[in-house]
């Protein structure tokens, strides 16, 4: 969910001091509620300033408090989860927002009509555990490390493999805590027919694609203007507040906040290109990868004030230089296509090329557009992706007969 | 592929010294910059580049942020050096990202932390032997009332017979080859000159991030242009960043570690065992050869085998565990999930040139034989153009992060391992093995940083630059 709320006039002042003593006080202020509703895997906070946006874009809108989350079940659950577990953090927050519900006027209802209020549609969006809720996330983590510990501990001369995972079978369905993993759990696979057919479209339209391309190119590309710096000299100051909240632990976040370049093609080319990402997201990455990219936990495009901003949010394994290096050696074509038609992106040839491949072009662009996060909460720190979806694979091969081969396989994956 | 100008490059770049037992790296603040830069002059003229062998003695020269800032660099020209050099190495996010905590905190660094003096310039001297270093480095140092530099400390380093560390390993096998340099070795050590010497392409097939002079200072007729068509003069041309780390050593808390995870049923030691996963945790064995090529036994010798993948030979990591020493560092042809050669193309973009010494009693240890003398350890510098995205990502991505390929919590066990992890945190080296993998836990940390920075090392052209500023 996405939330994007004006902030008072003579507020902001107000709402940054606050968010910052949350951000010092997390383990109270937002840790406890949040672990008690149990469903929220990722939330952040985020002051838009005014007058970055205001020089980036040449228009005029004030501060606006941008909140994003990743959560299970329904959106009125979530919000009612909100409302209901930290009133006064949200009180504190929005009364610093417009319109907020006079003091006497604040009841779980008009809190949660007042930030149903605020919503923004995504443009897209990438989970790289597909259906992993994070009750099973936690369940499964505790099931990997009792099976690890008790490999471990036990001793297994002249088992085989099969032996052994039947051993470890027989001692996890003896644990009443153990049950739910008897019931194995349906993993998305890549849907080929789906792929099938998406290749089907872009073949049938590659005429069109072809000359919206060079379009592209002659029209717009060849008078772009890339913002031209290179890492050092990107303002020192905004890095190092960035910097304050990275690697605190094995997660990081990422939120970017661009302009669209003014050509309604360059709309609808991204309307476009997020279109095919989806269909992408849906068939093919569908297991802890996007784009080739093995870190990714939650991501989102959502496209603001009319398409001419878009920010994009996303929750990762390891630091800022991988994740970024990551996309340029993994999926620099696709990433080239969708952000380039932000404005002072590194110079593009032909929409998919040059781009992100300058890399150092591309890393100073990627800080200078890059917002900091004000608030940040991560609900397993302490798993990667391919942690979680290890453990997913370890739950739904425990009950399995399996081969030799396989529960050697089944064996490696502790 | 580019032509190197490898007059204009100082030579530790290129060339280990390895005739060179003897070194003395001095640390010197600037007193004076008129006088310090008419040192530095006299210096430039002595410096050793790529192409002079020199048979007794070798000089090379090194700056911090610091230092050409006490010389008179403008703060404008001083932007443009990249920001991990500028911001240095002791910044809480950088404590974070390099693992300098608890002992290794840089508060109680002996020198380059906060609470030392400032470092400025660091003079490194070679010499074929103890004598000749020291000798040659009295002859080139003036009256101190004179120098315009104070040195505020020193650190000696030697190189030992068979190129071995205080833990008992062969050390500085594997290097990454500049290409254009006229060195020799495997093709798959060949990396483009720009991820090692600035004003040329890197892996990327761009030109690295190089200190271009914003404003007019000193006889900038000197300097080349910007390679990258800027229209800049290029103050990084031929120079590049080095990283420079003073690790100390727990010898003997290593082989204890060790020992007591391999003893036999009555408790005794079994130096076999120790030997053996010690050397699966460093991927090497003591002799030098790679624990993949003989994954049972140390062949014995010494070895400077660098000529191996591990794509081929050992995918799931039975021979050479994925969370060893040797293959997180540098993973070859088998990083993450890719195939051979993207894996390769991938790593190149990864590697550092390492130039370590020894400093301390020379001591080989070994699980019998494992009390140096006093205080011992490696003087580690490496040498990239791109220090985050090389030395920090190496450090911090490929070493200190237990979650490296599949792994859960595994940090590399000779660099990576927290000395006091947060609770409830749990640090194993993984060893893949059939039916079952057999798992070491409660790493512990062995080695201590003392101090460390981040330094600019010009070109020669460069270095009599700075001079005229």
């Amino acid at each position: 969910m996405t939330l994007v709320t004006p902030v008072i006039h003579g507020s902001h002042d107000r709402l940054d001091a606050y968010l910052k003593s949350i951000r010092q006080d997390l383990e109270k202020g937002l840790q406890e509620p949040f672990e008690t509703l149990g469903n929220i895997h990722y939330a952040r906070w985020i002051l838009l300033e005014p007058e970055e946006a205001d020089t980036k874009a040449g228009t005029h809108i004030g501060a606006r408090l941008v909140f994003s989350s990743d959560f299970d079940g329904s959106e009125d659950d979530h919000l009612m989860g909100l409302v209901s577990g930290c009133p006064d953090l949200i009180d504190n927050m929005y009364s610093c927002c417009k319109e907020y519900p006079a003091p006497g006027a604040r009841t779980a209802e008009s809190r949660k009509e007042y930030l149903r209020r605020w919503r923004v549609k995504m443009a897209a969006s990438f989970v790289g555990a597909p259906g992993r809720a994070l009750p099973e996330v936690r369940q499964e983590s505790e099931l990997r490390n009792y099976i690890w510990n008790f490999i471990h501990k036990g001793n297994w001369t002249n088992l085989s493999a099969v032996d052994i995972h039947t051993k470890i079978k027989a001692e996890i369905s003896a644990r009443p805590e153990f049950q739910w993993a008897k019931t194995p759990v349906p993993l998305p696979r890549i849907k080929w027919l789906g792929m099938a057919l998406l290749g089907i479209i872009l073949l049938v339209l590659s005429p069109l694609i072809l000359i919206w391309i060079l379009l592209i190119h002659f029209l717009y590309e060849r008078s772009d203007k890339p913002l031209g710096l290179t890492p050092s000299q990107i303002d020192e100051a905004h890095v190092r507040k960035l910097e304050e909240y990275e690697d605190l632990e094995n997660q990081n976040q990422f939120t970017q906040v661009l302009i669209m370049k003014p050509a309604k093609m360059r709309v609808i080319t991204l309307q476009g290109l997020m279109l095919f990402a989806k269909s992408l997201i849906k068939n093919l990455f569908v297991s802890g990868k996007l784009m080739g990219i093995p870190t990714i936990h939650f991501a989102r495009w959502v496209m603001i004030d009319d398409n001419k901003r878009m920010l994009f949010f996303s929750n990762f394994d390891g630091s800022w230089q991988q994740y970024l290096g990551d996309f340029i050696d993994k999926s620099g074509w696709g990433l080239t296509g969708i952000w380039s038609n932000t404005v002072n992106f590194p110079r593009t040839r032909f929409l998919f090329t040059g781009g992100a491949y300058d890399e150092e072009h591309f890393l100073a662009w990627s800080r200078y557009y890059q917002a900091p996060t004000a608030i940040w909460y991560c609900a397993y720190p302490h798993l990667s992706i391919k942690n979680v979806m290890n453990n997913s694979y370890i739950r739904n091969e425990l009950m399995q007969e399996l081969s030799e081969k396989k529960a050697q396989q089944f064996l490696q994956r502790f | 592929m580019e032509t190197l100008e490898l007059a204009d490059i100082q030579g530790y770049i290129v060339r280990g010294y390895k005739h060179m037992m003897y070194s003395r790296y001095a640390l010197l603040t600037v007193t004076d910059a008129t006088a310090a830069k008419k040192f530095i002059r006299e210096c430039a003229a002595r410096i050793t580049n790529v192409e002079r062998h020199e048979k007794s003695n070798c000089l090379n020269i090194a700056f911090t942020a610091a230092g050409l800032r006490a010389l008179g660099m403008k703060e404008k020209n001083m932007q443009h050096f990249t920001r991990e050099f500028r911001e240095g190495m002791t910044t809480p996010h950088r404590q974070r990202l390099l693992g300098d905590l608890d002992s290794s905190a840089t508060e109680k660094w002996t020198w380059r932390g906060p609470s030392n003096e400032e470092v400025h310039v660091l003079l490194m001297v070679f010499g074929a032997d103890k004598e000749r270093a020291l000798g040659y480095y009295r002859q080139l140092r003036p009256e101190p009332g004179s120098w315009g530099l104070k040195e505020i400390y020193q650190l000696d380093g030697q190189t030992l017979d068979k190129n071995k560390e205080h833990f008992g390993f062969r050390d500085g096998i594997s290097q990454p080859i500049i290409k254009g340099s006229g060195r020799a070795g495997p093709a798959n050590d060949f990396v483009n000159a720009g991820e090692f010497v600035m004003g040329y392409k890197n892996e990327y097939n761009v030109y690295p991030d190089t200190p271009l002079l914003a404003e007019e200072q000193g006889n900038t007729t000197l300097l080349p242009d910007d390679a990258s068509g800027t229209g800049k003069k290029d103050l990084g041309r031929n120079g590049t960043y080095m990283v420079m780390r003073q690790m100390q050593q727990d010898v003997k808390g290593y082989w204890t570690f060790l020992n007591d995870q391999t003893k036999n049923a009555d408790g005794s030691v079994n130096p076999e065992e120790s030997i053996r996963l010690a050397s699966k945790m460093m991927g090497r064995w003591p002799s030098g050869a790679p624990v993949v090529k003989y994954p049972d036994k140390d062949p014995g010798g010494l070895s400077d085998d660098d000529d191996f993948g591990y794509s081929d030979r050992d995918k799931e990591g039975m021979k050479c565990p994925f969370g060893s020493h040797l293959r997180r560092t540098n993973p070859r042809d088998s990083f993450e999930d890719n195939g051979p050669a993207e894996s390769l193309k991938l790593s190149k973009r990864h590697r550092i040139i390492r130039r370590a010494r020894l400093y301390g009693d020379p001591y080989e240890g070994s699980p019998l034989h494992c009390e140096p003398e006093g205080e011992v350890g490696l003087l580690f510098t490496c040498f990239n153009a791109d220090i985050s995205r090389q030395y920090e990502f190496i450090q911090y991505t490929w070493a200190n992060y237990p979650k490296f390929k599949q792994l859960y919590n595994d940090p590399d066990p000779i660099i990576g391992v927290r000395e006091k992890p947060a609770p409830g945190i749990e640090q194993n080296f993984t060893l893949p093995g059939t039916p079952v993998n057999k798992y070491i836990t409660g790493l512990q940390r062995f080695v201590t940083v003392k101090g460390g920075a981040y330094f600019f090392f010009p070109s020669l052209t460069a270095i009599n630059y700075l001079t005229t500023i």
